[in-house]
């Protein structure tokens, strides 16, 4: 019961955060400067078409009713239409989700895979008074190489040498720098803070096998602060990267929202930011639901 | 980040002299190295070659418009070059901008205001109906009551009317010399007017045109994939089979697919290309010359600008020179407001503003007129290289003591700032035009209560429009080129728009798959004018 | 944009709020060698900055040259595009950079400090609408965020200093809470409000000092992520003005001549991986040197 009244709290604690991301992007869009009008019509528009696209898109109503009406078609399931393309924004937002989950599903499973064991391996070896110089240096120039720097270098050398940078191996592989040494990052440390503690103590003293001990003891205990983070980083790139889809020209989300937000394109913004926040709010709550599964202790305390 | 102003635009990016792989880039307008390129071109495709085979190229941006893809309301030239792909015009403009036959097979011009055109046999819509001489009244009918910026540019049409089924006349109210020059763009295309008017098309959302090229498939800011038009009337053409343009925004994205050779061609933003691309294997870079010209404007509704002799002074201490130089990498030619390079043209270097005396000149000037320690806010959008234009105006200005401050934005937020408030509330801004193909066009925006964008900062002279429009009726010929100078002396003087430097445009090519043809001068900004000849290399 | 904080702060903070207790950890110590050689990056590129408001390096702004030319007599590390010099041009960067983002980062770290302490303490609805607000900027896209932002203000200075401020301060006011939470359960804490000590003496002199290593640490953080998002706003043309040099525009500006001119790249580059990597490593040493066990990050 008082499990079932916590979620029923959470869903409103996320249900209002969207109701205030909802209001937050749409008076934003509206307060920016450069008028959809003048901007989808050119310089040369004429006041009747101008009016006329108000129209055309309910932009002449006051901002109230515009929200109300948004609010509506959105419970509804409508995110609007495309003043650009003419095409219901849904569509286009679904057809270029593959694109975003490829590259987010590469980059996570990378950060996983190289980035769990990396940070295994550094907190084991790890002596006390900080060594590991190398492993520190290396992980800080991962999370330190900003993505359009790191981006630009690969897509210019590599397409040099006539290989191909179309496909997502290459973008995953620029996105996964960051989220290799992020996950190595916070798995070696959340690994550390599990070795002091008494259980592993005792695990060791009673002459378990380490493969044991690292398995049993200290995966389990360390899992809720990676999985936390490999959330994050999914549910940031589902909303899409930006530099790495304009750098490798692939059709994601990101650079959809963004081309919007150029050409004030409403609708397209509202939803994509909405469609964002949705999904990190989600997995927000999905990593909080596995964490508890995993290491129960960490389940009560959320 | 595309910028469309007007009625122009676009970015570009076109194409420039070529040089091949590893040399160093030629001065615009010279031939590509290994190819034999006819005067007026920079390389032009090798019809020894094999048709067939699908070429890929790859642009900066896609037509986007809340006008869809209606051409009689396109004002930007990225669109014009990609919906010139399915529509054609009646007559067309050759390398030195004389009009040529396309639709109409031949003209005449019994008198100054009549022109009667001898339509061509076996033109069909990709549909393949016939195109009748219904189609072209229509077109232009349709055109002329369009609330389009083309309008404008079509000058004093009376009447459009069928003579017979292949015959189509129209009749001007006076003399218009850039007539057919106007003809000859993509808002006069000829539509197919049967079935717009019952209804089965609706051209802002469908193409169907009677050019090379018809549309297989389109996702907005993505790709276009273009098939061979069965119907077309110019045998043997296109050479290739398919064509699929790419969006790519992003500029080392155009330069990869070019590199990796996954685009056959791309059109370039960056006037160095040359230079970036040098030793990649196959790959040619050409600057193609445009008739597209930077200009600053100086708004004259601000009270900073009201005095004329204020915006003399700044006219006089900018140095084209150095901005054709140093922000265009020497890939832009300093011009008046009649676009250089176009037959015609004034010489830049006569105008009040380059005999003046420079920046100490204008210093005595600005003192003259009571003005110290002038200083205001330049206001630009992001796109290169109007950047690195604004940064040699900030040089030039401070050599005459006054003060610029650069304010860079989004597109969206300049042309808020710029169009959207009449009057206007900014100090001053830089952009640019399309050219066009004949030199007394673009002249018109200097009038504003033609051009409309501009009345918000821009103060009508009577003396000017009175200029101009002599210059449009006078016929083409040594008269008509003293009327040109002479409305370039008084925009010159005049200082509200001020013509600065041509805009290059840059195109690269893999040579290993494609031998396009390029024209060396490009009015309309259309990188893709001859896509219809390029051949395909296998292999 | 960088991710950093976000994904620092969910770790962070739900560790925080679950290793309470847990005792001691590594004892109070020097810096370690490593963290004082980013400590020394940092102040050098320091004296970098300081040395280009009095033009050490010659006129940033000023066309000295042919364009495009490799170092040499007259330009040490070349000139770019329009014949300026670069060693100007990268100090003037190092300075831009810095400033806005430690600027940004003092922002971020006293609105953290002052929300996120209120929060922990007094709980209830102040802490719910801090936490409602927090996850509000958390989960809205940090590029979109960073966009409007740079929009609706006006890019420049203000609007980066701005954004930065916006994509930082989630992730450090749930942090300064979850520590100031930890700090308030403390028997101290506890003591003091039982003997009458108002609210402000119990914030500033009981737990404020007790979460400064967080803010701290956090704030080291910040700067890096702060520096990429500058960097990031000018890839995408929302940075800061014409002519003003700052390493997100240089780099933006260099990447473009990558073969055809790698010294405009290779100086900036150096330079901005130099300065984020320091301030990581040098947060690092904070963060073992100060920060309490139980409020201990995880990244």
């Amino acid at each position: 019961m008082r499990l079932l009244l916590w979620w029923a709290g959470r869903a409103l604690s996320s249900a209002v955060t969207l109701l205030g991301i909802s209001v937050l992007i749409f008076a934003a869009l509206r307060l920016m400067p450069g008028g959809f009008a003048e901007t989808i019509l050119g310089p040369f528009a004429t006041p009747e078409q101008k009016a006329e696209l108000a129209v055309r898109y309910g932009l002449d109503q006051s901002v109230f009713a515009q929200y109300g009406h948004w609010m509506a078609a959105v419970g509804t399931g409508d995110f609007g239409t495309s003043m650009i393309s003419g095409q219901p924004v849904a569509a286009e937002l679904w057809a270029r989700l593959p694109v975003t989950a490829q590259l987010t599903l590469l980059a996570v499973a990378a950060a996983v895979l190289a980035g769990v064991p990396l940070g295994v391996l550094t907190a084991l070896r790890a002596r006390p008074g900080g060594g590991g110089v190398a492993g520190r240096l290396l992980s800080g120039l991962g999370v330190s190489v900003p993505e359009f720097a790191l981006g630009s270098l690969v897509v210019f050398v590599v397409s040099r040498y006539g290989l191909q940078t179309s496909g997502y191996l290459l973008p995953a592989a620029v996105l996964s720098i960051f989220a290799i040494s992020a996950t190595a990052r916070t798995t070696r440390d959340a690994v550390l803070n599990v070795l002091v503690e008494p259980h592993v103590t005792a695990a060791v003293a009673r002459g378990e096998t380490p493969w044991f001990i690292v398995r049993h003891h200290i995966l389990r205990n360390a899992a809720g602060p990676v999985l936390t983070l490999t959330a994050t980083i999914t549910a940031y790139l589902l909303g899409g990267a930006l530099i790495v889809e304009y750098l490798f020209n692939l059709p994601g989300i990101g650079s959809y929202v963004v081309q919007a937000v150029g050409r004030r394109d409403y609708a397209v913004v509202q939803a994509g930011v909405l469609l964002a926040a949705t999904v990190f709010i989600v997995m927000n709550v999905l990593i909080d639901l596995l964490v508890g599964l995993v290491d129960p202790r960490l389940g009560r305390r959320a | 980040m595309r910028y469309r102003l007007a009625g122009s635009v676009a970015a570009l990016a076109l194409a420039t002299s070529a040089c091949g792989g590893g040399t160093a880039a030629a001065p615009p307008g010279t031939a590509a190295t290994g190819s034999t390129a006819a005067p007026g071109f920079l390389a032009v495709a090798d019809d020894k070659l094999p048709a067939g085979g699908a070429l890929n190229v790859a642009v900066h941006i896609d037509s986007g418009a809340a006008t869809g893809l209606d051409p009689q309301l396109a004002d930007v030239a990225t669109s014009w070059q990609l919906m010139s792909l399915v529509y054609e015009t009646l007559v067309t403009v050759g390398p030195d901008f004389t009009p040529q036959p396309r639709l109409a097979e031949s003209w005449e011009n019994p008198t100054p205001t009549t022109y009667v055109f001898h339509l061509r046999k076996g033109v069909a819509f990709s549909n393949g109906r016939e195109m009748t001489a219904d189609d072209v009244v229509g077109s232009l009918k349709r055109l002329l009551a369009a609330k389009s910026v083309w309008r404008g540019q079509l000058g004093p049409v009376e009447k459009v009317a069928k003579v017979d089924a292949a015959t189509v006349k129209v009749t001007l109210a006076k003399p218009y010399t850039p007539f057919l020059a106007a003809l000859a763009n993509v808002p006069a295309a000829i539509l197919p007017m049967k079935e717009i008017e019952a209804k089965t098309l609706d051209p802002a959302k469908e193409m169907l045109g009677t050019g090379p090229f018809k549309v297989q498939a389109h996702r907005q800011d993505v790709s276009w994939n273009f098939a061979r038009n069965e119907h077309y009337w110019d045998k043997g053409k296109p050479a290739a089979d398919s064509l699929t343009v790419t969006i790519a925004p992003e500029e080392a994205a155009r330069v990869a697919a070019v590199q990796n050779g996954s685009s056959a061609l791309a059109a370039l933003g960056n006037v160095d290309s040359a230079a970036m691309l040098a030793g990649a294997a196959n790959v040619k870079v050409a600057t193609q010359a445009t008739t597209d010209f930077y200009y600053l404007m100086l708004n004259s509704k601000n009270p900073k600008f009201a005095d004329p002799r204020v915006r003399q002074a700044l006219n006089m201490a900018l140095d084209r020179k150095q901005m054709a130089e140093v922000a265009l990498g020497g890939q832009g030619k300093p011009t008046g407001v009649t676009p250089a390079g176009l037959p015609g043209a004034c010489d830049p270097a006569t105008l009040p503003s380059a005999t003046g005396g420079g920046a100490a000149k204008a210093k005595e000037l600005l003192a003259q007129a009571g003005v110290a320690n002038l200083s205001f806010t330049l206001s630009i959008y992001s796109t290169e290289p109007a950047p690195a234009v604004a940064q040699v105006i900030q040089q030039n200005l401070q050599q005459a003591g006054v003060a610029v401050k650069i304010e860079q934005m989004d597109e969206a937020s300049w042309s808020g700032k710029v169009y959207g408030k009449v009057p206007a509330t900014f100090d001053a801004a830089l952009s640019w035009f399309a050219g066009y193909a004949d030199p007394g066009m673009v002249t018109t925006w200097w009038n504003p209560d033609v051009a409309g964008f501009n009345v918000g900062f821009m103060q009508a002279d009577k003396d000017l429009n009175k200029l101009i429009a002599a210059a449009t009726e006078t016929p083409s010929g040594a008269e008509r080129d003293k009327a040109l100078a002479a409305v370039c002396a008084k925009v010159d003087t005049d200082a509200q728009m001020i013509p600065l430097v041509t805009r290059p445009a840059t195109v690269a090519y893999r040579a290993d798959a494609v031998s396009p043809s390029l024209y060396a001068t490009e009015g309309y900004g259309n990188l893709l004018r001859l896509v219809a000849d390029a051949r395909v290399k296998k292999g | 944009m960088n991710r950093t904080t976000r994904v620092k702060g969910t770790a962070r903070a739900k560790r925080t709020a679950s290793v309470k207790g847990t005792a001691g950890g590594r004892r109070a110590r020097r810096l370690d060698p490593l963290s004082l050689t980013g400590l020394g990056c940092l102040l050098l590129l320091v004296l970098v900055a300081l040395g280009s408001l009095v033009h050490a390096g010659g006129d940033p702004d000023a066309i000295v040259g042919p364009r495009l030319q490799p170092p040499g007599p007259g330009w040490w590390l070349g000139t770019d595009n329009l014949g300026r010099s670069m060693l100007p041009r990268v100090m003037e960067g190092v300075g831009t950079t810095l400033l806005l983002s430690s600027a940004a980062v003092l922002v971020t770290a006293a609105l953290s400090a002052g929300f996120g302490i209120l929060a922990g303490y007094r709980g209830g609805y102040l802490n719910e609408l801090v936490m409602r607000v927090v996850e509000l900027l958390y989960s809205f896209p940090a590029i979109v965020l960073a966009i409007l932002v740079a929009a609706v203000a006006g890019p420049g200075q203000l609007a980066a200093v701005a954004s930065i401020v916006l994509v930082t301060i989630p992730l450090m006011i749930r942090l300064v809470r979850a520590a100031a939470v930890a700090v308030a359960e403390r028997d101290y804490v506890t003591a003091a409000a039982i003997s009458g000590a108002g609210l402000p003496r119990i914030l500033g002199r009981h737990i404020l000092p007790n979460v400064a290593g967080t803010i701290a640490v956090q704030g080291t953080y910040a700067l890096s992520v702060g520096i990429s998002v500058e960097g990031g706003l000018s890839f995408l043309g929302f940075g800061v003005q014409p002519p003003q040099a700052s390493l997100g525009v240089l780099i933006r500006q260099g990447g473009t001549y990558m073969m055809a001119a790698p010294w405009l790249i290779i100086g900036p580059g150096v330079v901005l991986v130099l300065a984020i990597l320091s301030i990581n490593v040098l947060g690092d040493g904070l963060r073992d040197r100060f920060e309490p066990r139980e409020t201990r990050a995880l990244i």
